[in-house]
């Protein structure tokens, strides 16, 4: 039986690796290559001239920049809202898939073989060239002796696995991601690291005793972890309930609004203008909406309907350019919205109540979004800006896409119309965007659009950044959809024209819900895109993350002294966003198959 | 009167001229069968009754209304005439019942338990109630034409129009199709069918036409068509055929 | 009354009417938006003093460039220039070598070696999940993290890096290397109709014609026949493009004016005339729809608007750019310089090797402690532009990867299976059948990563290397004017564009039509 396994195993390595001379050459010089390169990857990082504590001692300016250390809990609620809903979003959509023990055991022997192997491979010795003298110096890194006892704790845990890998137990995989996630928690309470302090000249000393890895966030993150198992267990308890799923995919797409105009904004708001003017138009609004609903089977109202639709769509546009504060913009946007669905719903009593509500909710949604989003923030920072660091590159990718998406789509309608000026006109203004760099619409941002601002308007610059990513993104988000739209059979278009529908019918019901199906997947991608792309901002000097790795080192070298250069910053921020993008993209990739098994 | 009445209808494609001159009246309650070789104008000419191709000479009045740029007639019109199409066309992203229910609720603002019940009749009379949650790709296609001639007939139109309805089907599915297109015909619904079909053509058509090359060469009782043509072009097509 | 109001509501029910009144006022707004913020922009210039103009292309900035054609720019245009240069120095090389690694690492994914394959994949997942600007910012803080150029001794060296940047051993271009470069085109289309003879040949009379050794020995030999002087013959060009130069010299800058409104009129009216033309047999005789009508009238439209822009003061300083007027921009841009350049890279007079190998140099700045790589001998690089280079070569090498991938993965296997069958040797098959499909699927996605990396490299403005953008913003934080700078960017980059995208649609049509 063994014999045959090894036979198999031998013949499997002979075709995946020695199969002719070529290949046989190949494997040999690329394992070299990646042997050398794993050597001196570790070598450099471990050698002692670099300076990974800057990075850890600045993780708060990483991560929220001066955000105040009194509002912290305004944050944790932020990012355990984050965990929370992926906790739900996991219970709710993950497939009940099985895992056995021996399994389980099999890939994680695989995982510790690899570090035993790497351990071995890995350099005594690391070499230091100085920059000032150019004197080349071997230095030692990671000693034998070092080794021994990892590779025996290693070598432990593979008996280990061997020996648990005989109990016969399975359960399901998606309870694994608690348990992985667990991993770094405990850490946080075991894992003692220096964190620096400065002696009376200025020197820099490591307490004694040292103090656990970041001793501030260990409470908060084993909070978050505890809520995260709480929220996928109620996930997979509401496993089999759609309007538990709708409303979770609805507070996906509300939450970073709530997080960045009520929880990290922490607005202040102004009760004489609540009362004065918002409450009253809020209220107004929520009649006029209620009683359309309620009054649209009656005769008259029937009659006058179309005449009121188009009052309504001439107010609004009028409503866009004047000076009307934007909670009566909204409103009428969304009322306009709803007036033209309410006759084909509202038919029904129970139409009538469920329209109502919804309603009601949005409405309410949009003015509490709206009135934190306007107004000031009671957040004292030195700067400019509240955002900095990661709340920064999380805001202008997330409102990047929120604000491209809508133009991407009216812009690829547009090219994608049968009419010669709109066609031209949105082509031209998808390929102008399109053919710059996006660095030089930032410059325009930070520059060049002040000029057209008319007198008394001043956006700041994270505003302005988002109005011209906004077409930036969109430009190239129209062009996906086009893709999209252009997947869409002719057929689909002539049989909406044969059952009679208008251009917007046909537009709102047929095409856009089949092109947006065909592009989830284009779409995850560029919010990625969006993502990677914020980077740029550091270039016109907005704090983002990227900006703050690039600072920390040169204000701070004066008392703590982090001689140096950027790398071990840049490599910790490529870390990052590798981390990021890697999960999201691997996300939708499994999106997009279940997409694919769901639809046809 | 004729329900639908074409004069010297013709048009083009670029430098293709795909009719050259159709005329013909419909009664009300006719059913008419036009067959003839591919690209000889068939199609086109049943697209040009509701507008989803455009003619350029010549009339076309539906039930009194003329064919012509105004909107509103257009909308009249194709509210009047039920189309089905050679490849279904139906809306992959909805159910059946929505499919069928689409167009009574948006576009003659029915009120949506009033359109479903009706729906339901509709998936009862075609045979396939059963399926009315499922989405088009999970039906086999002869369903789906079927579902396609329930979501035209929820409009209730006065004309159905069917354009090679079951070109794009297996020969076994053909019959369902066939015998649903009976079952309406049988009822009393103007119909213009383009079909290779001749069986079908024999046992319901009351009149036969061949398209060829834009211009109508026969026009007869099935019997006369098809025993005794009286053009050379239609007992070419007749013995290629049949 | 009654009848006269329906009349004029079916008017306005008229699909047509509606079509093009729904156009209209969208223009309409449009066009007021535009005018407004047009507005506001010419009164907040006014009020802060700074007119709009284009001056600053003829002042002296003032400032240097670290590198390229004019470190010490005259004028504003100089600048952008050599910004400009800078820029398509790297998107030209950088495609080269984006393609080639991009190619190997596309083989390399699709390899039956396990490690092969799981490294290129590795490489793929790590580059591509980070930003490009972080990994340039990283390129550059790992050169300068290397040991000054000062504490190495002064000589030549073979290869070389330090924090100054790198230098490799180059073979250096000499007086002669302009003709050489033509005369090598030359040679290669020459030998390219040998191998395509020789093809003919074969398939006509059915010998074995070697056409593959004829056309090498070709070039071989009138490679080494330029090589050792031949080039010399190139020289033609470069007299008749003199007498070129100095015809032009005399022309007023009125010709050039007239010159293009002809060309403008003559192309709007060949458009129309083809319009007109298609409808002009048989039955369709005079049947326009109103998009032809559109089309028309917009052609006609913008030929009069361009002819009427020629004799406006935009076409006035048009044709004093192409006349190469030295008094506006101190730029020898235009039509004359244009030849005279010609004229003077390809002289015949010039004798030697067109290249001379050497080896990089560490010299001494002038008396100074300080050191610097020679710009004379051998390549160097500074730390700008090669970092700007290795990222966006790897970044896009990557994505091509992937499409090369894709590109080979789509012909099928029975495609490979139907060729083997038929005989043909591996070399063969992927020459023949494989390739040429597999390079009809890649071109278009390929065109759009050439694009992407022509942007790409305006991010060497974080790291100090002078392209355009940051040639630009150096330009309007010395002038104040960055309206115009910021048109020039956008002209700049759509010409690229237009031109990259142009020369891939054209292999894409040429492609295509072997296809059929």
């Amino acid at each position: 039986m063994m014999n045959i396994d090894i036979k198999k195993q031998t013949r499997v390595i002979k075709e995946n690796l020695f199969s002719s001379p070529v290949s046989t050459l190949l494997t040999f010089i690329t394992s070299y290559i990646m042997i050398s390169f794993f050597r001196g990857m570790f070598g450099f990082a471990t050698a002692p001239d670099k300076d990974w504590l800057s990075v850890l001692n600045n993780m708060q300016l990483y991560m929220v920049q001066a955000y105040p250390e009194s509002d912290f809990i305004r944050i944790w609620i932020c990012v355990g809202l984050g965990f929370i809903f992926s906790g739900l979003s996991v219970g709710l959509w993950e497939t009940e898939e099985k895992t056995s023990l021996s399994k389980l055991c099999l890939t994680f022997s695989k995982i510790v073989s690899g570090i035993i192997f790497l351990t071995i491979i890995a350099p005594t010795t690391s070499v230091v060239v100085s920059t000032a003298t150019g004197i080349r110096e071997q230095v030692d890194v990671f000693s034998y002796a070092e080794r021994i006892p990892l590779l025996s704790i290693l070598l432990g845990l593979l008996v280990v696995f061997f020996l648990i890998s005989k109990i016969n137990l399975s359960f399901n995989k998606s309870l694994l991601v608690s348990i992985y996630l667990l991993v770094p928690i405990i850490l946080l309470w075991i894992m003692k690291i220096p964190t620096i302090q400065l002696d009376a000249d200025n020197q820099r000393v490591f307490p004694d005793p040292l103090m656990p890895i970041a001793n501030s966030t260990k409470i908060p993150w084993t909070l978050i972890w505890i809520s995260f198992v709480v929220a996928y267990l109620v996930g997979v308890y509401f496993k089999n309930k759609k309007q538990f799923k709708n409303a979770v995919s609805i507070s996906w797409v509300l939450l970073p609004l709530l997080i960045f105009s009520w929880i990290f904004k922490k607005p202040l708001i102004d009760l004489n203008e609540l009362i004065r003017n918002d409450i009253p138009v809020f209220i107004g609004f929520l009649l006029i909406g209620v009683l359309t609903i309620y009054f649209i089977n009656n005769k008259i109202v029937e009659k006058f309907y179309s005449y009121y639709l188009g009052l309504l769509v001439v107010v609004t546009i009028a409503s866009l350019f004047l000076k009307v504060i934007l909670l009566v913009k909204a409103a009428l946007l969304l009322l306009l919205l709803f007036s033209v669905i309410i006759p084909a719903v509202s038919t029904s009593a129970k139409g009538k109540r469920s329209l109502t509500i919804v309603w009601v909710v949005s409405l309410t949604t949009t003015a509490f979004l709206l009135e934190g989003g306007t107004s000031t923030t009671q957040i004292v920072v030195p700067g400019s800006s509240i955002f900095g660091g990661f709340s920064l590159t999380w805001l202008l990718a997330i409102f990047g896409t929120y604000v491209s998406f809508p133009l991407g789509v009216l812009l690829a309608l547009g090219r994608n119309s049968s009419l010669p000026i709109i066609k031209g006109v949105c082509t031209g203004i998808i390929e102008l965007v399109r053919s710059v760099p996006y660095i030089t619409w930032l410059f325009f941002a930070s520059v060049t659009m002040a000029v057209f601002l008319p007198d008394g308007v001043e956006f700041n610059l994270i505003v302005r950044v988002l109005i011209v990513t906004a077409f930036f993104s969109g430009a190239y988000f129209a062009e996906n959809i086009r893709g999209g739209l252009q997947s869409i059979p002719k057929g689909q278009f002539e049989a909406a024209d044969a059952i009679g529908m208008n251009t917007v019918q046909k537009t709102s019901l047929i095409v856009l819900p089949q092109a947006l199906r065909a592009i989830v997947p284009t779409l995850v991608s560029s919010i990625i895109t969006s993502f990677k792309d914020s980077s740029l901002v550091t270039i016109i000097g907005l704090f983002d993350f990227l900006t703050i790795g690039r600072m920390v080192i040169g204000n701070q070298s004066i008392p703590i002294n982090f001689i140096g250069h950027d790398r071990e910053n840049l490599l910790f921020i490529a870390f990052v966003y590798w981390v990021f993008t890697f999960t999201l993209s691997r996300r939708s990739m499994k999106f997009e198959k279940r997409l694919g098994l769901g639809e046809r | 009167m004729s329900i639908i009445e074409a004069k010297d209808v013709k048009k083009w494609f670029g430098d293709f001229q795909a009719l050259k001159g159709i005329s013909m009246e419909i009664q009300e309650g006719e059913v008419l069968v036009v067959c003839g070789p591919s690209g000889s104008g068939k199609s086109t000419f049943i697209r040009c009754i509701n507008r989803l191709e455009q003619h350029q000479e010549g009339s076309i009045i539906v039930d009194g209304i003329e064919l012509t740029n105004d909107i509103k007639n257009i909308e009249a019109i194709r509210s009047e005439v039920g189309m089905v199409f050679q490849s279904f066309n139906l809306f992959p992203h909805l159910t059946v019942l929505q499919n069928i229910t689409l167009a009574p609720t948006w576009v003659r603002k029915k009120s949506k338990s009033d359109s479903e019940q009706k729906a339901m009749e509709l998936l009862e009379r075609v045979g396939i109630p059963e399926q009315a949650n499922k989405f088009p790709g999970q039906l086999s296609g002869g369903q789906q034409q079927r579902v396609a001639i329930a979501r035209a007939l929820a409009m209730e139109p006065k004309i159905m129009l069917f354009d090679e309805p079951t070109s794009a089907l297996d020969p076994e599915m053909i019959k369902e199709v066939l015998d649903v297109m009976k079952e309406l015909a049988k009822s009393g619904m103007t119909m213009i069918v383009v079909t290779h079909e001749m069986g079908f053509a024999k046992e319901v058509a009351d009149r036969v036409m061949l398209f060829d090359d834009g211009l109508m060469v026969e026009e007869n009782t099935p019997n006369e068509f098809f025993d005794n043509p009286k053009n050379d072009r239609t007992k070419l097509f007749l013995s290629q055929i049949l | 009354m009654v009848k006269l109001l329906s009349k004029i509501g079916a008017f306005f029910r008229n699909v047509v009417v509606l079509k093009w009144a729904v156009q209209f006022i969208f223009l309409g707004g449009l066009i007021a938006i535009i005018f407004n913020y047009l507005n506001i922009a010419v009164g907040n210039l006014a009020n802060t003093n700074i007119a709009f103009s284009w001056g600053f292309l003829g002042e002296t900035p003032g400032v240097s460039i670290a590198e390229g054609l004019y470190t010490l720019p005259k004028s504003g245009l100089q600048m952008l220039q050599t910004g400009m240069l800078n820029m398509l120095r790297i998107t030209v090389t950088g495609i080269v070598a984006a393609t080639f690694f991009g190619t190997i690492l596309g083989i390399a994914r699709l390899s039956n070696n396990y490690i092969v394959e799981k490294t290129a994949t590795s490489l793929l997942e790590v580059v591509r999940n980070v930003p490009l600007l972080v990994q340039i910012l990283f390129f550059q803080a790992l050169i300068l993290s290397l040991p000054r150029l000062e504490v190495y001794d002064v000589g030549s060296v073979l290869f070389h890096a330090s924090s100054k940047g790198v230098a490799l051993s180059w073979p250096n271009r000499q007086d002669g290397a302009w003709m050489f470069m033509l005369y090598f085109l030359i040679t290669l289309y020459i030998s390219n109709r040998v191998y395509k003879q020789r093809v003919k040949l074969l398939e006509e009379q059915g010998r074995e014609t070697k056409p593959f050794l004829w056309s090498l020995l070709t070039l071989v030999i009138l490679f080494a026949i330029g090589w050792y002087g031949g080039y010399r013959i190139v020289g033609i060009i470069g007299f008749v493009s003199g007498f070129i130069s100095q015809g032009l010299e005399v022309l007023p800058g009125i010709f050039y004016q007239i010159l293009l409104s002809v060309l403008a009129g003559y192309l709007s009216f060949i458009s129309v005339r083809k319009q007109i033309n298609s409808k002009r047999s048989g039955e369709l005789q005079g049947k326009y729809s109103d998009d032809d009508y559109f089309k028309m009238i917009i052609t006609i439209v913008i030929a009069i608007v361009f002819i009427a822009l020629m004799f406006a003061p935009i076409g006035q300083g048009i044709s004093k750019f192409l006349v190469g007027d030295e008094l506006t921009f101190k730029s020898d841009w235009g039509l004359p310089q244009f030849f005279g350049g010609i004229s003077n890279a390809l002289d015949w007079s010039i004798t030697g090797v067109p290249y001379e190998l050497n080896m990089a140099e560490i010299e001494q700045v002038g008396t100074t402690k300080f050191k610097k790589y020679s710009t004379e001998v051998g390549k160097s690089l500074t730390v700008g532009y090669f970092a700007t280079w290795l990222g966006v070569v790897i970044y896009t090498a990557i994505f091509i990867s992937e499409i090369v991938r894709a590109g080979i993965m789509a012909v099928s296997k029975g495609q490979s299976e139907a060729g083997l069958s038929l005989g043909l040797r591996r070399s063969s098959l992927l020459r023949l059948i494989v390739l040429p499909q597999a390079v009809r699927i890649m071109l278009p996605p390929m065109g759009n990563q050439y694009l992407n990396l022509a942007k790409n490299t305006s991010l060497g403005i974080a790291v100090g290397f002078p392209e355009v953008v940051a040639v630009g913003q150096t330009l309007y934080n010395q002038e104040g004017q960055t309206l115009p700078v910021f048109l020039i960017w956008m002209i700049f980059f759509s010409t690229v564009s237009l031109t990259l995208s142009s020369i891939v649609n054209y292999y894409n049509r040429k492609l295509k039509i072997v296809e059929r």
